[in-house]
């Protein structure tokens, strides 16, 4: 993939973009992207993916205007605008699929098919979201990963100076967006009846940030979804199962959303 | 100098094999190791030992506000500020601090705060803090805007306790359609605000502006960081505001210790502060910063400092050694402050004398023998004995 920057009034953000045929937006969870994301690419086989680093995340700049998941989403609007294409597949993991989420409940005009990944942004009463500010990097790193897969990827935020910085502004970036309350906006449930495109929902059978309830609540409430399950995989399919992930949402795509 | 007497108020009877069960004394040890009578006692005798100090001249009994811990049993500052109030007669009476950016609506702190200062006739004191980063977990307050609600909320209580109500506030934290606070406060303009903190240069720059001149008080530090920021503060005024601080914008705040011999001090003080340090102060890094909570270039500073700590215990004799804690005969005890004093001149030092689990009569016999062999000497101290920055450069 390839990087470029669009300004979106005033704010520069990051872009990936490679792949071809129809436009794929990915919006990111709370750990952000650094290239070690193999789903991406696998994505890239079959869409024309745009990746962007959320506003304060990554090599994107923080938006003043943009405190809270709700600016956030009316920002994502005008990115859509912006790059003047008719139609996006809409894609987002954890704080990603609450944003995904977020967007689609204020206009689905630009939107052609919806998928959450592990996603965030519900609350369920009575089922707790793991706390992934809290705990230590083993710690997270236990929840973030079903298999071995994430000592790799923890090494690749390693890999220099820069990108320990930009794994510390993620996270700050991630706490503006979710801290309170965690992970989730409880007014959210109240409005999923306005979601009208095929909408797809896939999670990791070894989830443990966002319990599995979550995505049978998110199946129930929106019109016509579909779940689906990814095998030896918690919080990160995109990096830890790339082509199950990747085949899932081409499968979903094709068969529901052309 | 001024002498303050400090107080945390620890829960002292903590079962300290919560060690091996919870990672913290804060957020995650669950409140049943708390035991409500036990908290009557603690409550009643911390109260007594501040009220003693202040019987002894002390010239201020102070305390803080930390929440959902064992380390420090005051989640309202107030509470204790007010109970004391009435049992003294002319200490200062400092609350250091109070995180009023914590808050939902800091009004209601500044509200508190006045009447603090009508009933006393002027003798408090505010601090104002952010609270520690643990503090965003437990009352749920993004410590990503840390930094801009902490100074909103400052705005807003100095307005509401100095400008005519009713008027209104229009803030991005914070929005009031009336601020109209009754009671003011005694002291005109406002109580004296002074800015606790750990180490931060973005406090110790806001602190020294020369339209805040707040008294920055250096807590918790080896004795190189306690120079390194008071410094900081007057060369701050000097250079990017172009004034000279004066002595009575910086201070000290340290656990102290003294007892007949420096032997017998270390001997007496060493369970108790090693407890302090290593069971109450118990918090992961993770908890101690959440993300947001400090400027990026502070986080990568910590994250630096800590891979050169991590793992390491506190012992008596290293917290001595680096100056963390004062401890010894009062001889020792005095000219190690008198020293430190004349090297970077702070002219107001709060001194902790109840620590961890040092029981009642310990820290009575501390705090008496601190009053009538240390404490005056160290009163008298001013500007004169203030050899200075240059003094301490060319050495």
């Amino acid at each position: 993939l390839q990087h470029s920057e669009i300004d979106i009034r005033g704010c520069k953000l990051n872009l990936r973009r490679g792949g071809r045929s129809e436009p794929l937006l990915f919006l990111h969870g709370a750990q952000g992207l650094n290239g070690h994301e193999p789903g991406l690419a696998a994505l890239a086989e079959n869409f024309a993916v745009i990746a962007p680093d959320h506003p304060g995340f990554g090599k994107s700049d923080l938006a003043s205007s943009v405190e809270d998941i709700g600016d956030l989403a009316l920002f994502y609007l005008d990115l859509l605008d912006a790059l003047a294409l008719e139609k996006v597949h809409l894609v987002g993991q954890c704080i990603g699929g609450w944003l995904a989420l977020e967007i689609a409940i204020r206009n689905t005009g630009r939107i052609k098919s919806l998928v959450l990944v592990n996603s965030a942004g519900l609350r369920l009463k009575g089922i707790p979201r793991a706390d992934m500010f809290a705990c230590s990097e083993d710690e997270l790193l236990r929840l973030l990963f079903a298999t071995k897969g994430g000592t790799e990827w923890l090494q690749s935020w390693r890999a220099s100076p820069d990108l320990e910085d930009l794994y510390d502004r993620n996270r700050a970036a991630a706490a503006r967006y979710s801290w309170s309350p965690r992970l989730c906006n409880p007014k959210l449930d109240r409005w999923l009846h306005r979601i009208d495109v095929p909408t797809h929902i896939v999670w990791g059978d070894a989830e443990r940030i966002i319990p599995p309830a979550y995505a049978t609540a998110l199946k129930d409430r929106i019109t016509g979804a579909t779940l689906a399950t990814i095998l030896d995989c918690a919080h990160m399919p995109h990096v830890e199962q790339p082509q199950a992930f990747a085949g899932e949402i081409a499968k979903f795509i094709r068969s529901a959303a052309r | 100098m001024k002498i303050f007497i400090f107080h945390l108020m620890p829960y002292a009877n903590l079962d300290m094999s919560y060690a091996e069960k919870y990672r913290a004394a804060w957020v995650v040890l669950p409140n049943t190791y708390f035991d409500p009578k036990k908290g009557h006692e603690l409550y009643n005798r911390y109260l007594d030992e501040l009220e003693l100090a202040a019987e002894l001249g002390f010239d201020g009994i102070s305390v803080n506000e930390h929440h959902q811990n064992a380390y420090g049993l005051m989640p309202s500052p107030v509470v204790t500020a007010s109970a004391l109030s009435r049992r003294t007669k002319s200490a200062r009476i400092a609350i250091l601090g109070n995180a009023f950016c914590l808050r939902e609506h800091p009004l209601t702190l500044a509200e508190e705060h006045a009447m603090i200062d009508c009933i006393t006739g002027g003798r408090l004191i505010t601090g104002m803090v952010r609270g520690i980063g643990a503090e965003y977990f437990s009352l749920g307050v993004n410590p990503a805007y840390s930094h801009a609600r902490f100074q909103e909320a400052h705005d807003l209580v100095v307005e509401a306790w100095t400008k005519p109500g009713p008027f209104s506030f229009e803030g991005n934290f914070y929005h009031f359609d009336y601020v109209n606070l009754w009671p003011r406060p005694y002291q005109q303009p406002h109580p004296p605000i002074w800015a606790p903190s750990t180490g931060s240069t973005e406090t110790i720059e806001w602190a020294a502006h020369p339209s805040r001149k707040y008294v920055y008080l250096q807590a918790y530090s080896p004795t190189q960081s306690v120079a390194r920021y008071l410094n900081y503060y007057r060369e701050c005024a000097q250079r990017m505001y172009g004034y000279t601080a004066s002595s009575d914008q910086v201070g000290w705040s340290t656990p102290v210790y003294v007892s007949d011999t420096d032997e017998k001090a270390r001997e007496e003080a060493k369970p108790h502060i090693e407890i302090l340090f290593n069971r109450l102060l118990r918090l992961p890094f993770e908890m101690l910063f959440p993300p947001g909570y400090l400027s990026a270039k502070s986080l990568k500073n910590m994250r630096s400092h800590k891979r050169s700590v991590s793992g390491q215990e506190h012992t008596i004799d290293t917290l001595i050694n680096q100056g963390i804690i004062v401890c010894g005969s009062p001889d020792t005890v005095r000219r190690q402050f008198t020293e430190t004093h004349r090297l970077l001149g702070f002219q107001n030092l709060l001194c902790l004398l109840q620590f961890g689990t040092l029981p009642r009569d310990l820290t009575e016999k501390n705090i008496r023998l601190f009053a009538r062999e240390v404490m005056p000497a160290l009163q008298t101290l001013s500007d004169k004995e203030y050899a200075g920055m240059q003094v301490q450069a060319a050495e």
